[in-house]
């Protein structure tokens, strides 16, 4: 027995706060794959992948359909293929990219994560391929998703891998540089990467786990700036810490529903169930948007004074109430402030409130760092490596996942405009200040040490 | 022993609860379930008892009658069916293996709208288990809403309803929104 205040809130979230399953990502473990005949590899990736994926999406619609919650994506996460493929050579590992992403379409799934490679000590044979590939693999393929790992707590940050990623980056700009470097939008570098995150780009399956399992990342950005709204419009000298407990209780409930509905795809499924990822991730659609936040919380735009304590507090709040709600909660847990895809964060930039330095400071308190960050195309190597670099740095002494996604745009300049459509949204290319292409730092490579923190045992 | 259902109408006011309660413990008779709800200030008030052998519908329905005389209510008395013996339909309750939804229509006010939802719901045998209905009128589409929670049984064409359902709101431009409880109860009942 429901009252009328129940039920009208919950379809408010539903239908005009944007409340909804972002993604349900099965982790497909292919470790029993390995080969060192490419073909059989190929043949009993695509036999693995398609058994437990045939039913994936059929069965997330009917489960959504049956709560009245979209599933918006469906995708799949598998090992990393650095080591699961560490045989092959990077033209092999192109083709491997290549069965990856038609095995996508065929289970009618929009993304794959797992073109991974994990380097924050070393890289290995497997993933020195992987990173030779990454440029064709993700200019050739549309649903294949990659990451590499540079940098943990407890190993330091493996600076040669960092500079060999920036300049996969620009490679892989360059080769789909008539849609404005679009294969980088498929590309992570991360800090701690977590393994059971379903959020794409940066999706993998660890090691480490079942065969099988369902992990679930849902959103609520609409939902969590309108219970702000709310609340202050009913009582307007509400004090921050009472603001931070409604954002921890309405995170609550966006859990709960995507548990909910992660255990039943999962139960239907007969696959196991892993954790559910509560961040609050944005879509370039109004009322979808971390940065409308901010102006709820009565700043004029992200990136203002205040930006970062605002942030901070919603992060807290969101992982707080996540934690209460479920004993399963993984993945990233907090905001995401990708700057393309949130309308809201990509005007912010463009009326010159959000400089690339304020991001950065950002990302110290939030769940990943700079992404969706388009950047002038003839940015070099090196600056390239030095804005992952500080990135990663935030990750490692923070003792926390950071990550970027930068994309450096062929052809254009700071100021110029961007579109990648779709969930990828559109923005202006930022400014990278005091890039003099002199500084040599990233060059001396080797690793920067763990920082004294690490040593816990 | 058979169980009776006592059903109370009136104009609500404070004490109604304490009077029915009253008399039926002076009459020995046990409440085991009660319900209430108040609707636009009528009082409508529900009693599931045991009794004890010796009394009979008609002695209790003659005291409580006298008991509540010059407050103004109106008291019937009833056995309680039970639920093995199934609804006069044919309709076989099933709490085990059925599926609760809730059917929420948003829109205009306009003569009607129950019946034509409640008759695509009866037509596939499916029973509704709760009605709420805030009609404010006007226009105002926010202000007129329906709520009906349904019981689905495993043979129910499920698919079959929901597509008539959504169809019949089309047609009369409301918003419809078909909802497993779960959802309602993740989310509110924390």
């Amino acid at each position: 027995m429901f009252n009328s205040h129940e039920i009208l809130s919950t379809i408010e979230m539903v239908k005009n706060e944007h409340l909804d399953v972002r993604a349900v990502t099965l982790g497909i473990n292919l470790f029993d794959c390995v080969s060192h005949d490419l073909e059989v590899f190929k043949k009993k990736i695509r036999a693995k992948i398609i058994k437990n994926a045939s039913e994936l999406v059929t069965v997330c619609d009917a489960v959504g359909e049956k709560y009245g919650i979209s599933v918006v994506n469906k995708r799949i996460s598998i090992s990393p293929i650095g080591l699961v493929a560490a045989p092959f050579s990077a033209p092999e590992m192109v083709e491997i990219a290549h069965t990856l992403n038609d095995i996508a379409r065929e289970v009618n799934i929009d993304f794959m994560g797992g073109f991974t490679a994990l380097v924050e000590k070393g890289i290995a044979s497997g993933d020195r391929a992987l990173i030779d590939a990454l440029p064709q693999a993700l200019a050739e393929t549309q649903r294949l998703c990659a990451s590499v790992n540079v940098a943990t707590t407890r190993s330091g940050i493996n600076m040669d891998a960092v500079l060999d990623i920036s300049r996969a980056i620009k490679k892989a700009a360059l080769l789909t540089a008539d849609e404005d470097g679009l294969a980088c939008a498929k590309l992570c570098v991360f800090a701690n990467i977590p393994q059971d995150m379903p959020f794409m780009a940066g999706a993998y399956l660890g090691v480490g786990v079942s065969d099988a399992v369902i992990n679930v990342g849902v959103s609520g950005p609409g939902v969590v700036k309108k219970a702000i709204e709310r609340a202050l419009e009913k009582n307007p000298k509400l004090r921050l810490g009472q603001i931070a407990e409604i954002i921890k209780n309405t995170a609550c409930k966006v859990t709960r529903v995507g548990e909910l509905i992660g255990r039943e795809v999962a139960q239907t499924l007969n696959i196991k169930f892993g954790v559910v990822d509560l961040s609050l991730a944005p879509t370039p659609t109004v009322g979808d948007s971390i940065g409308e936040i901010f102006q709820a919380l009565g700043l004029t735009s992200i990136g203002v004074p205040g930006s970062t304590a605002a942030l901070a507090m919603l992060n807290d709040a969101v992982k707080k109430g996540g934690a209460f709600a479920s004993s399963h909660v993984g993945g990233l847990s907090g905001a995401f402030i990708p700057v393309s895809e949130d309308l809201n964060i990509a005007e912010a930039a463009d009326k010159g409130y959000l400089s690339i330095e304020k991001l950065e400071a950002m990302t110290c308190v939030c769940s990943v760092g700079l992404d969706m960050v388009p950047v002038p195309g003839d940015i070099s190597e090196e600056t390239l490596a030095g804005i992952i670099a500080d990135e990663m740095a935030i990750g490692m002494i923070n003792n926390k996942t950071t990550a970027t996604r930068l994309i450096p745009v062929p052809g254009k300049k700071a100021g110029d405009k961007v579109y990648f459509g779709g969930l990828l949204g559109e923005a202006r290319i930022m400014d990278v200040p005091h890039a003099t292409n002199k500084d040599c730092f990233v060059r001396y490579g080797g690793r920067i040490p763990a920082p004294i923190h690490s040593m816990k045992n | 022993m058979d169980k009776l259902i006592i059903t109370v109408l009136g104009k609500d006011k404070p004490g109604i609860v304490a009077s029915v309660a009253k008399s039926l413990y002076q009459m020995d008779c046990n409440i085991q379930n009660v319900n209430q709800m108040i609707l636009q200030n009528e009082f409508a008030g529900f009693f599931v008892i045991d009794h004890p052998p010796e009394l009979d519908m008609e002695k209790i329905t003659s005291r409580l009658t006298k008991d509540l005389e010059g407050k103004k209510l109106q008291v019937y008395i009833d056995e309680l069916a039970s639920p093995a013996n199934g609804l006069s339909n044919g309709y076989e309750i099933d709490s085990g293996s059925e599926e609760t939804f809730l059917i929420t229509t948003i829109g205009p006010d306009q003569k009607g709208l129950v019946a034509k939802f409640t008759e695509i719901i009866a037509e596939f045998n499916v029973n509704i288990t709760n009605l709420k209905a805030v009609f404010k009128g006007g226009d105002e589409p926010s202000a007129n809403i329906m709520n009906y929670q349904v019981a689905i049984l495993p043979d129910t064409d499920q698919a079959g309803l929901f597509k008539r359902l959504r169809a019949k709101a089309a047609e009369l431009g409301l918003d419809i929104s078909i909802q497993h409880k779960n959802i309602f109860e993740t989310i509110n009942k924390i």
